[in-house]
């Protein structure tokens, strides 16, 4: 049992080295997702103004950039693998587990990347009242978590319908909303210096469950 | 009052119309089953 | 046979004692009629998509497509009732509180109920192979597990602080007449054996439609 434990790490592993080499290599991924996020975060701050002292607008406008730009994105992982038939060959060589939970570090990384971008450009372009740091980084960290992993379940499925991607937003959205409500009122609350313990709460409970339930899916994905 | 009872006589109509309609589907049904 | 005239009989009787024996809250007025078709419809909805879910986690546990067939007809027909519930409420929301849509607890996660399963249903749509769909939307079913009782129970408190709600809490209460009390559960009653005969008529055609495939 340790010996094929450690081999389904190591299988983690190189799943996760295989995304990050592909996406190094191309870096289309990324690059529509910062574009898409820039673009969108241009348009709202050119449309809108500065606005400052409304922190339950910024906090909602910031998800709703950060989500969609992780939506227009995320379910790229699996859509690659199928339109480029190598998924065939990754499942011949790990389990359902491994490569789904290595996509989901890499989507995880990916988020990340995306919003070490986005938020301080979100910050510098909109204004805002000064962040509280360490709250503001954990409604971030644990809504990025269960957006990950819901993402990441959802695309694997999404990959292999009929309109592939193009299904995937209007899908996982429904799911996201109890994380985007949970991170909204977080993010708000951290501005407006209220504790935000309930939010913190209800996003590790919701990110929790989503994880877990994924691990028992994990396994149905792929069978024909 | 009377609109009261207008209410309901729509809701009794349209209830009797989806009933008719389950009914007629039903039988079209067992007539496949039976196929 | 002599079951479905009963079911027509007994909601008949249910619409007519609703709206000529049952009182009305006094405050209310004739809008608590509106009570026994949506109360109902809501706890219908609940059940329906409670057993969509259920049949989902069978069928990826048994790969009986019979169980596919039971999921994908009660989240449809969850989503009929959650139709009629919603609009049910949104009459009486516009009667009572002034208008049809106020982001109250309770109308948000009947919406989001209903996001989710139409976003079910879309799923469905787009997968080819009567096998693969019925895994995948399985799969998706459970995910949506995981969202349900967040959005029923989490979210309604969180927005509650965000938008505090107007008046009049839920009804229901005990000190509600009694024979309001009976029509409605009078009329649940019947709703209930309503879906079950339009859940098995949908299961005989899903069977039927594949019968015909492999002929």
């Amino acid at each position: 049992m340790p010996g094929e434990r450690s081999s389904s790490v190591g299988a983690v592993w190189a799943i996760l080295i295989k995304e990050c080499r592909g996406e190094w290599r191309t870096r289309y991924g990324l690059n529509s997702a910062l574009l898409f996020a820039v673009t969108t975060l241009t348009a709202v701050s050119f449309v809108v103004g500065r606005i400052g002292e409304r922190t339950d607008i910024l906090a909602a406008l910031l998800w709703i950039v950060l989500m969609f730009a992780a939506l227009a994105s995320l379910a790229h992982t699996f859509v690659r693998e199928v339109e480029g038939h190598t998924l065939t060959l990754l499942r011949m060589i790990a389990s359902p587990t491994s490569i789904a939970l290595g996509k989901l570090i890499f989507n995880l990384l990916f988020l990340g990347v995306l919003e070490a971008v986005t938020v301080p450009l979100f910050l510098v372009l909109m204004g805002g009242p000064p962040l509280h740091w360490a709250r503001f980084l954990e409604v971030l960290g644990l809504g990025s978590l269960a957006l990950a992993a819901a993402a990441t379940l959802v695309g694997a499925v999404i990959a292999q319908t009929r309109g592939r991607g193009a299904l995937f937003a209007a899908v996982s959205l429904p799911i996201l909303l109890p994380v985007m409500a949970g991170a909204v009122s977080g993010t708000r609350g951290q501005w407006n210096g209220v504790p935000v313990d309930a939010e913190l709460r209800l996003l590790a409970a919701y990110a929790a469950a989503l994880l877990g339930m994924s691990l028992v899916l994990y396994d149905h994905l792929w069978e024909d | 009052m009377s609109a009261n009872l207008t209410v309901m006589a729509v809701a009794l109509l349209v209830w009797g119309l989806v009933f008719v309609y389950l009914w007629r589907l039903e039988r079209r049904i067992k007539d496949l089953e039976r196929k | 046979m002599i079951l479905r005239i009963l079911l027509f009989l007994w909601l008949a009787a249910g619409m007519v004692a609703g709206f000529t024996w049952a009182p009305v809250v006094p405050v209310l007025g004739n809008t608590t009629r509106v009570f026994y078709f949506h109360f109902p419809a809501a706890i219908v909805t609940t059940i329906a998509f409670g057993w969509s879910m259920v049949h989902s986690a069978l069928y990826l546990a048994r790969r009986d497509l019979g169980h596919d067939d039971h999921a994908a007809g009660a989240a449809e027909l969850g989503l009929l009732f959650c139709i009629v519930a919603t609009i049910s409420g949104s009459l009486w929301a516009r009667a009572m509180w002034g208008a049809y849509w106020n982001w109250d607890p309770r109308e948000t996660s009947i919406f989001f109920l209903f996001l989710i399963y139409a976003a079910y249903l879309a799923l469905r749509a787009a997968i080819d192979g009567t096998e693969r769909r019925a895994r995948l939307a399985a799969i998706y079913s459970c995910v949506a597990f995981v969202a349900v009782p967040f959005l029923i129970f989490v979210v309604p408190r969180i927005y509650f602080s965000l938008h505090p709600d107007p008046l009049l809490g839920q009804r229901g209460k005990p000190d509600i007449d009694p024979r309001i009390m009976l029509v409605a559960t009078w009329m649940l009653a019947g709703v209930t054996a309503l879906f079950v005969w339009l859940l098995s008529l949908r299961v005989r055609l899903g069977r039927i439609e594949r019968a015909r495939q492999e002929f």
